[in-house]
């Protein structure tokens, strides 16, 4: 297959990747290291190689994390996000995933119109309309409520267009064949066309999961309560507070972190096909 | 009133100026077999879908068992349908899809069983009951989808192209499964098929198609041997019947490479002092090279010189040029010739057909 | 039956519809409506019709001028940067030996990583007394001030989110370079192609709609800089790392000049739609010449 000069080549290829992934990952090889650390042994290993390796397990170990846990309301945090993500992501199949389908399979009026509208609507930055959503939401006397808060984030142009891009090559005659067996066409959505969409419904979850957990602006805009934070609110106040050390800093980002590692590697494949979607949907 | 009746039943989409399907008129009656057969686009399958109530009627009124359903929802028309392409549900077990359907139409769980016990047994799915679709072959998945069809008691059976995704041995094994079912159930059954062999080999009756019109309604072997028309004695029989433009004088048939025969008065009489330009048309089994034909028709025999053969074992093709056209003939095994060969050949006067040029109406059938 | 689909269609695209009215359309509009006016937030009674006079004070507002050539430092930065080094990534990783997988996760690690961890990690890192700067002081750099100056932080801010950035656009181009049919290299080698000829000659083209795409989406995403520098600098030194997207914000919801906020939106909608059409126009474009380009080779 491969001549002996493309092989030392494509040999060359891995050594020089695996120099630059290493430096390319030193942040984050660096973070989990010193979370482990008070920041007295982070400064002293900062020259030393052993920047880049945990502490040996001692009963100190967790110090930074135990803190954080126990002397900051971080923990109720990531479970607010948790519970925000989990609604949303609920809400967003559901309203996205019935307008896709109705501009993917319904004869209804101006649906050709209604989907170039969506494609539209993909290119307007959404930050810029940020400001409106809250005086919208302040209108309604919904700030610092959860309910104000997931209101704007439910519907979602790119959602729609990606789950009516798979939902149009659905075959018609399972829908025929199901109304003779006396599905009607709500029944026929959750229980015939979501189970039968069950990569892009898993796409759509992971990157509302991943929005949610990420977002930054819209959270800090809608709660100044306490009890209502959001993780990277939390984060932001937790480590902007001249308290807080630099270990316990490393440990509340690696905190931050690891919902959304975890989620990477369990939905690698969906993250990867929805990232790859966003390109070929141009060629 | 007959089970099923088509009252000049229509179908124009929009921005067609045509009907896809004109003044359709047809009665069914309780139990019977028929299958429409046409080439792609002929309607049929619109027809069929009208009936499912997939398919607006835009024209004319349907029957079903007495009832008027032109407004009536495909799930309240007491129908089930066999789709082309299965149309199983794809995240359910063979099981699961058969009931499907009765657990909709709140059926208790035991007698829901049992039904798909029955289905199952009989379809020979035992071993399948938990597999889903895709870990199913063509064969298989057709079979689920008979299943989904018989364990709902519908009165009447729609099936679109059912086998037109199998390989052609399955096709044949499948065809007597379709029709020994159909004898058991006993159900009503309408099946649309391209493949004139399906329609000839499982209907009672065959209704063919053509441009949104039907050409002819009949038996099996009425339409084979009494073509109303030069379409419907070309589309049914294989090979294809041989056509020949002739011109008609009295008694004597002259062909365009000056060739002629002389008409038995029995063909005369059919075509009733019609004379002028016209198509012969002839099966090949209708060509005769044996011996005691040749007797018999003596004065009309032919000759021409073998163009190709097909040898089939029980039968063979002998391929000619004859009367400006290109001929074939129907021949036992016992006599098979070679590419070069003379054959002299005779036409058997009682089975000839003769079609107006313009119209293709068959004289010989009016 | 016609009736029974716009009933259906309406009951599955109503949800959806509702929120988009109150959430898109509706915001779209009032920003357009409210970029005439001198809309105060907290006294909105005295609002005025002002007609274009937003649209020519935001050239006169030195701030909105350096937020506006600051965006573009940063686009000039992180694109060429970013594009450049995700399609040389996905080149080595396609043709690498070994690791494929790996080197996908490795260098897809902070894509998924929030942009306020990232930003906070990043401080620790640049800070005078951290990680970068005692490194660099082994090879005899002195210490660099990065985000505490004026002159670093911009720099220091854009190669932080190449590095956030850089894997999202490296998995788009390996999915590209997994669909480029294997034959036309095979059909190449045939024709005794040399490896640079066949990049040159297959990579290239075949990917160059891709490429197009990676450009303006990135350039797009730069033009929103937003967190980075709220996070890590809050739009100083000096409001060197001040942007467009953290002027309009800050304009917004924090001096709560809704008329002027506005008027900067609408700017910057319009300069993000053009940029959209850009890119249509050219892969369309291309997609014609290269119909063209076949036709005239088989003939």
């Amino acid at each position: 297959m491969f001549t002996k000069k493309q092989k030392r080549i494509n040999w060359i290829l891995v050594a020089v990747l695996l120099v630059l992934s290493v430096f390319f990952l030193f942040p984050v090889i660096w973070m989990l290291a010193n979370s482990f650390k008070p920041d007295a042994a982070i400064t002293a290993d900062m020259n030393t190689i052993a920047a880049f390796i945990p502490p040996a397990l001692n009963g100190n170990f967790l110090d930074n994390y135990v803190s954080i846990i126990t002397d900051t309301s971080f923990l109720r945090y990531m479970g607010n996000t948790l519970l925000y993500a989990a609604i949303l992501i609920v809400l967003s199949i559901i309203v996205n995933g019935l307008a896709g389908y109705a501009l993917a399979k319904i004869r209804f009026p101006f649906r050709d119109q209604w989907l170039m509208i969506i494609i539209m609507l993909l290119i307007v930055p959404t930050e810029t309309v940020i400001t409106i959503h809250f005086l919208i939401i302040a209108k309604a006397g919904l700030l610092n409520t959860i309910v104000g808060y997931i209101l704007p984030l439910i519907v979602n142009p790119f959602n729609i267009f990606l789950f009516r891009q798979v939902f149009v090559s659905l075959p018609d005659d399972v829908y025929e064949a199901a109304q003779l067996d006396h599905c009607g066409p709500v029944k026929y959505f959750f229980t015939m066309v979501l189970p039968m969409s069950k990569t892009v419904v898993a796409t759509v979850s992971v990157f509302t999961f991943l929005n949610v957990w990420n977002d930054y602006l819209w959270p800090s805009l809608v709660f100044t309560s306490s009890d209502l934070l959001t993780a990277q609110i939390g984060l932001n106040s937790i480590t902007s507070n001249e308290n807080t050390t630099m270990g316990q800093t490393l440990a509340v980002i690696t905190l931050v972190t690891i919902p959304v590692i975890i989620i990477y590697s369990l939905f690698s494949k969906q993250i990867v096909e929805g990232v790859t979607s966003t390109g070929s949907k141009e060629g | 009133m007959s089970f099923i009746e088509f009252k000049n039943v229509c179908k124009k989409y929009p921005g067609s100026d045509k009907n896809t399907v004109d003044n359709f008129n047809l009665d069914i009656e309780e139990k019977e077999f028929i299958a429409f057969v046409g080439p792609s686009g002929c309607g049929k399958s619109t027809t069929l879908r009208m009936m499912a109530g997939f398919e607006e009627i835009t024209g004319g009124e349907l029957y079903i068992d007495g009832k008027k359903v032109n407004e009536v929802a495909p799930r309240d028309r007491g129908i089930s349908m066999v789709f082309q392409n299965y149309a199983l549900y794809p995240h359910m077990t063979v099981e699961k899809n058969i009931g499907y359907g009765l657990k909709n139409m709140k059926m208790p769980a035991d007698q829901i069983k049992q039904k798909v016990d029955w289905a199952i047994n009989i379809l020979g799915l035992e071993e399948y009951r938990y597999r889903k679709p895709k870990n199913l072959s063509g064969g298989q998945r057709q079979r689920v989808a008979l299943g989904r069809a018989i364990v709902k008691n519908s009165k009447v059976f729609l099936m679109d192209e059912p086998l037109s995704n199998l390989d052609a041995k399955l096709r044949v094994s499948m065809r007597t499964e379709i029709s020994k079912l159909h004898r058991q159930i006993g159900a009503t059954t309408i099946y649309v098929t391209h493949d004139q062999v399906e329609a000839m080999t499982m209907a009672d009756r065959i209704v063919i198609m053509k441009d949104g019109v039907i050409q002819q309604v009949g038996k099996p072997m009425e339409l084979y041997d009494h073509p109303v028309n030069q379409f419907v004695a070309g589309f049914i029989g294989s090979p294809q019947m041989n056509f020949f433009n002739v011109t008609v004088d009295g008694s004597t048939v002259k062909f365009s490479d000056g060739n002629t025969i002389t008409l038995s008065e029995g063909m005369q009489k059919k075509l009733n002092g019609r004379t002028g330009e016209m198509i012969l048309g002839i099966r090949g089994e209708d060509i005769k090279l044996d011996a005691q034909n040749m007797d018999l028709n003596k004065t009309n025999v032919q000759s021409a010189v073998i163009t190709d053969t097909e040898v089939m074992g029980n039968e063979n093709n002998l391929y000619f040029s004859f009367g400006g056209a290109q001929a074939v003939a129907r021949v036992s095994k016992y006599e098979i010739s070679q590419i070069g060969d003379t054959i002299h050949f005779v036409f058997m006067p009682s089975k000839m057909h003769f079609f107006d040029k313009e119209t293709g109406v068959n004289y010989t059938e009016m | 039956m016609k009736r029974k689909n716009s009933i259906m269609g309406m009951a599955f695209f109503g949800p959806a519809l509702v929120l988009l009215t109150l959430f898109l359309f509706l915001p779209m509009l009032l920003t357009f409506g409210f970029s005439f006016t001198d809309y105060f937030a907290l006294n909105p009674e005295l609002t005025h019709f002002v007609g274009l006079e937003n649209y020519i004070n935001i050239f006169k507002d030195e701030l909105f001028v350096q937020s506006f050539l600051n965006t573009v430092k940063f686009v000039i930065i992180i694109v060429p940067l970013q594009c450049g080094g995700a399609l040389l990534l996905a080149l080595a990783i396609h043709h690498a030996a070994h690791c494929k997988k790996y080197f996908k996760v490795a260098f897809f690690v902070p894509v998924v990583m929030s942009l306020a961890v990232v930003s906070t990690l990043w401080m620790q890192i640049y800070s005078p007394e951290g990680i970068l700067n005692t490194l660099l002081a082994n090879v005899g750099i002195d210490t660099q001030p990065f985000i505490h100056s004026a002159d670093q932080a911009l720099p220091s801010i854009a190669i932080m989110s190449v590095w956030q950035g850089v894997g999202y656009q490296m998995i788009i181009f390996l999915g590209g370079l997994q669909n480029i049919n294997p034959a036309l290299y095979e059909a190449a080698e045939m024709d005794h192609a040399s490896g640079w000829q066949k990049f040159k000659d297959i990579t290239l083209p075949e990917l160059k709609p891709l490429c197009i795409f990676v450009f303006i989406t990135v350039t797009i995403g730069a033009f929103r800089m937003l967190v980075q520098p709220m996070v890590m600098t809050g739009g100083g030194p000096d409001h060197s790392t001040y942007t467009i997207v953290y002027d309009i914000y800050e304009t917004g919801t924090v001096n709560w000049e809704m008329g002027l906020a506005s008027t900067m939106a609408i700017v910057f909608t319009i300069f993000v739609v053009i940029l959209t059409i850009i890119q249509n126009t050219l892969t369309k474009d291309k997609e014609g010449r290269k119909h063209v380009h076949k036709k005239a080779k088989t003939n």
